[in-house]
């Protein structure tokens, strides 16, 4: 709650990431756009979504924002101050205040380290607690994810998915961050526990003033918890809405295929539920016409089209759209990356 | 029922079990459940809950350590006691199978050509060029973009959907009257999902052949399902046809799933207490009874049978008749 003050917690701007990609004996080296250009920015106490297909840079950008990589261009202020610049005691402060929830809760925890060393040494590291406090700390940890404290002396080879999950989301918490960056982390867990962790994730955002910036696929997990949200495709951002706003009202056809075509539970049962009658995803190209490129994928990022990036996938492309490259507009209350708008 | 017949699937009493060194242990427990002829029959179930084990010991294709007990009848046929060279002319041909990820069930150092071929070689001793002809229709059936190009490609050089595409096109190679999709869209992005379950939706109706659809993904049993069959812990819990079952779930295990998943914003969820329980750490009764918030001391020491309790509904509670009126 200290800082109420500004309002912005995270500024990105026009950053760039390029991965240089070795070509062969005449090739010459390529650059992979991972992420092209992009600017939002993140405000106290809210949870902001980047949603997009594999492939589109959502990670790399989580990555980014921790620092874990270099920008290529660009800059991230994080509370006014720029993190490429950072270091020694500056870059150790941004470090407790900025913490990330991997995806996949088998990967992330060492096997070797029971729950409790795993808790502990971000307070130690950090020297937040004395010594003999750091086990009532990590009690508390453990109960504010829900877990308790028979669970101290255990290996992470002895929880389920969703039990790990909670005790990443502990260890992220332990240094009392501002900002947590999610990437995918219900993606692992079966069903019933999905609700589980989102339920904690819901209960963090009302409780304490951390701010999330969360990476999803699952667009009604992002529904459900977002405040803003972000539609990447390719390395750049087609579209950032109020969450309501964009759930309501579409503006990207991109936005718009990705919505339709979220599987939909119906519960009043009607004729309209088979296939044949669901509105088709328009697939953008024609297979029986030759020599119109044609795949229903995303495009690879080392190969991005000419003018607006989804152009052979858009239902609703025009003339301008393959030579022009649209940039990020005004349209309403959201910023939308058409030639439509 | 109007088809007086046989159904084209019936799974009668179907137990899986593996051995160990600790001595049997039982995965599966006595399902049965029928598939009629061409309709989209989906299984839904969390990851361990035996619907991928179900699906392959339709094919006979378990791992060696895992015996199975009971019938699966397919054409009036008893697969379980076919003769191996009997089961081998079926596998694939009259029965076949999409797995969930399409890169590892490829072979990465043939062309996806002589991999969709060769089920057609095997199955109707084809030569290579009429094999050839008619995997450039499949390709073109599963529409694949300029597909007679495609045919020598190698796995690697497509994108994840259209490695899906190649599969399936493997999998109705031989008109197979059933066709069974364990988790065909997981590995996939949501705008591939939709256009691989509609080319599924298509295939089935042109073809008439039925879909055993294996998902997690109740959006997507809503969508492309007719009947659907609930599992957990190796158990069927409930099945019904589709509007039936969103619109009057009647065993705990559903209706719990479907007030999990998340609806109205910021609302807070209920999210299903405690995790799956693994094969040899099931409680006594019901198997759902330590996470069930109706169970009773009844259904807790003694495991309820699978019910009919309306046409075409079966559940298996002891209970679903307090509960439907405490809910309602």
């Amino acid at each position: 709650m200290e800082q109420n003050s500004e309002r912005t917690l995270l500024v990105v701007e026009s950053i760039k990431k390029y991965f240089s990609t070795k070509g062969g004996l005449f090739k010459p080296d390529k650059w992979l756009k991972a992420v092209d250009g992009v600017s939002f920015d993140v405000k106290n106490d809210s949870v902001f979504a980047l949603v997009g297909e594999s492939g589109c840079g959502k990670s790399t950008l989580a990555r980014l924002i921790l620092k874990l990589l270099f920008l290529t261009e660009g800059r991230i202020l994080f509370k006014g101050e720029d993190i490429s610049g950072m270091t020694g005691e500056s870059l150790r402060r941004f470090r407790r205040s900025v913490q990330i929830v991997f995806q996949d809760p088998f990967a992330s925890l060492n096997p070797r380290m029971r729950v409790i060393d795993t808790l502990s040494e971000p307070l130690r590291i950090h020297k937040l607690v004395a010594r003999r406090e750091t086990r009532e700390k990590v009690v508390q940890l453990l109960e504010k994810v829900g877990l308790n404290q028979s669970i101290l002396n255990k290996y992470p080879h002895e929880f389920s998915g969703g039990q790990r999950q909670r005790i990443c989301i502990a260890r992220a918490l332990s240094v009392s961050p501002q900002l947590i960056v999610a990437d995918e982390p219900l993606s692992a867990l079966d069903v019933s526990i999905q609700a589980q962790i989102l339920n904690l994730l819901q209960d963090l955002k009302k409780e304490t003033a951390i701010s999330l910036i969360l990476i999803s696929h699952d667009l009604n997990v992002v529904h459900y918890l977002s405040d803003e949200v972000a539609v990447m495709y390719l390395g750049k951002i087609v579209e950032k809405a109020k969450t309501e706003d964009m759930f309501r009202s579409p503006k990207h056809p991109y936005t718009e295929l990705l919505l339709s075509s979220v599987p939909k539970i119906n519960f009043r049962g009607h004729e309209s539920r088979l296939a044949s009658s669901k509105p088709t995803v328009k697939q953008g190209y024609d297979v029986s016409k030759p020599g119109s490129e044609p795949d229903s994928d995303a495009p690879s990022p080392l190969n991005i089209p000419p003018g607006c990036p989804f152009h052979p996938r858009c239902p609703k492309r025009f003339d301008v759209c393959d030579k022009v490259v649209p940039t990020l507009k005004v349209s309403g209350d959201s910023l939308v990356s058409c030639h439509l708008y | 029922m109007l088809n007086m017949s046989f159904p084209l699937l019936n799974i009668n009493g179907l137990s899986i079990s593996f051995n160990t060194e600790r001595g049997p242990l039982q995965v599966v427990s006595k399902i049965s459940l029928t598939i009629r002829n061409a309709e989209v029959f989906g299984l839904v179930g969390e990851s361990g809950c035996g619907k991928s084990l179900t699906a392959l010991s339709i094919l006979r294709i378990l791992p060696n350590n895992a015996y199975t007990e009971g019938e699966i009848f397919f054409n009036n046929e008893n697969l379980l006691s076919l003769p191996d060279d009997q089961m081998r002319k079926i596998r694939g041909k009259d029965i076949s199978m999409v797995f969930q990820e399409p890169m590892t069930s490829l072979n990465p150092v043939l062309t996806i050509g002589y991999q969709i071929a060769e089920a057609l070689r095997t199955h109707y001793k084809l030569s290579k060029g009429a094999a050839m002809d008619r995997t450039i229709d499949l390709l073109r059936a599963v529409k694949m973009p300029s597909a007679e190009l495609r045919v020598k490609d190698y796995p690697h050089q497509l994108s994840g959907g259209m490695r899906q595409r190649v599969l399936i096109a493997m999998a109705i190679s031989c008109n197979p009257a059933l066709l069974i999709a364990d988790e065909p869209t997981t590995a996939l992005d949501v705008t591939v999902q939709a256009q691989i379950l509609e080319l599924l939706q298509e295939l089935r109706r042109q073809r008439n052949m039925a879909i055993m659809l294996i998902t997690h993904d109740l959006g997507i049993i809503s969508e492309q399902a007719e009947r659907v069959a609930i599992m957990y812990a190796g158990r069927i819990m409930e099945v019904a046809d589709v509007d039936e079952l969103f619109q009057n779930p009647l065993h705990p295990y559903t209706i719990c799933l479907l007030e999990s998943l998340p609806r109205a914003k910021g609302t807070a969820l209920k999210p299903i207490p405690g995790f799956v329980p693994s094969p040899n750490q099931l409680p006594k009764g019901c198997k759902f009874s330590d996470r069930c918030r109706w169970a009773t001391d009844e259904s807790k020491s003694k495991e309820p049978e699978l019910l009919e309790v309306s046409r075409n509904h079966y559940v298996r509670c002891i209970n679903w008749n307090r509960i439907q009126r405490e809910r309602f």
